[in-house]
């Protein structure tokens, strides 16, 4: 029951650094939206003007999304959107790399500037297995939450 | 239970709306909507050519591609030696001209950031980024 209880625990700060970091990211978008439709226009995958509109939403998604992670209401929508999210972006990172692309990112501010694409995908994938982990826990613990 | 993701998912989605749409209307006059830069600042190969002396070209290309080939006339300014270029290029600058900025293609962001820097750091108030770059001034020229 003990170690029932310390991977329950576990699990809620895995919650709580996911939710964090995207609410996190998200928040330094919703500051500079111009600045993020520009870096999504970087990727030469979409219009001008869906990449601004895309601009406006999509950091709000994720700061709602990680809320819900956190909070743990709406959690499997949280949870499937950022995971959604996360494996479009590292497709559409993939794909830039592959058309040679330089793509600054600024997923996270000033501070993911200058990371290289390696140091991009490690980040990228971590927290693709950290949502994936989440999903998994949260399927084996279900019936524990239930009651 | 994938229908309960499905739905709270859902949930989110649109509760998202909400504040991207009320920030998009905050910024309704910050942003331009329909291309990535302003119509304001763009100028097509013909008008930037109409401007003749009262225009100063800056390449914001790498080094190796503004050796290759340029605008004649045009001064290489690339934010890769931003300092050491800008330096060169300010005593040449007069400050009635208006200064046409270019980069390889329509999809390049180099002449909107050089273009950008120039407004900000140099305080230059006419300066324009060249529609289709570089591609679209040898097009132009055939």
């Amino acid at each position: 029951m003990a170690e029932e209880e310390q991977m329950k625990f576990f699990w809620r700060i895995v919650d709580l650094i996911v939710g964090g970091i995207f609410i996190y990211a998200g928040t330094i978008k919703v500051l500079d939206p111009v600045r993020f439709g520009l870096d999504i226009d970087n990727y030469k995958t979409l219009p001008w003007f869906v990449s601004v509109r895309l601009a406006f939403y999509l950091p709000w998604l994720e700061i709602f999304c990680g809320l819900a992670v956190i909070s743990r209401f709406l959690y499997r929508g949280g949870l499937s959107i950022l995971t959604a999210l996360i494996a479009v972006f590292i497709g559409v990172t993939i794909a830039a790399k592959l058309r040679g692309l330089d793509i600054t990112c600024g997923c996270f501010g000033h501070a993911s500037e200058h990371w290289s694409f390696p140091q991009h995908m490690a980040v990228d994938l971590s927290i693709f297995i950290a949502l994936a982990a989440l999903w998994f826990a949260n399927e084996l613990q279900r019936p524990a939450v239930q009651q | 239970m994938k229908l309960r993701a499905v739905r709270e998912g859902v949930i989110l989605i649109a509760l998202a709306f909400l504040p991207a749409i009320g920030e998009g209307i905050y910024f309704r006059d910050k942003v331009s909507w329909q291309s990535r830069i302003p119509a304001s600042e763009l100028v097509t190969v013909d008008q930037a050519r109409s401007w003749g002396d009262s225009a100063m070209w800056v390449d914001a290309r790498p080094d190796e591609e503004f050796s290759r080939d340029h605008v004649p006339g045009a001064f290489s300014l690339n934010e890769d030696h931003w300092n050491e270029l800008l330096a060169q290029f300010l005593p040449n600058l007069s400050r009635d001209k208006r200064v046409v900025v270019y980069c390889s293609a329509e999809s390049c962001n180099a002449a909107r950031d050089v273009a950008k820097r120039l407004r900000d750091e140099a305080q230059l108030k006419d300066v324009f980024v060249l529609q289709g770059g570089w591609e679209e001034w040898l097009k132009k020229s055939k």
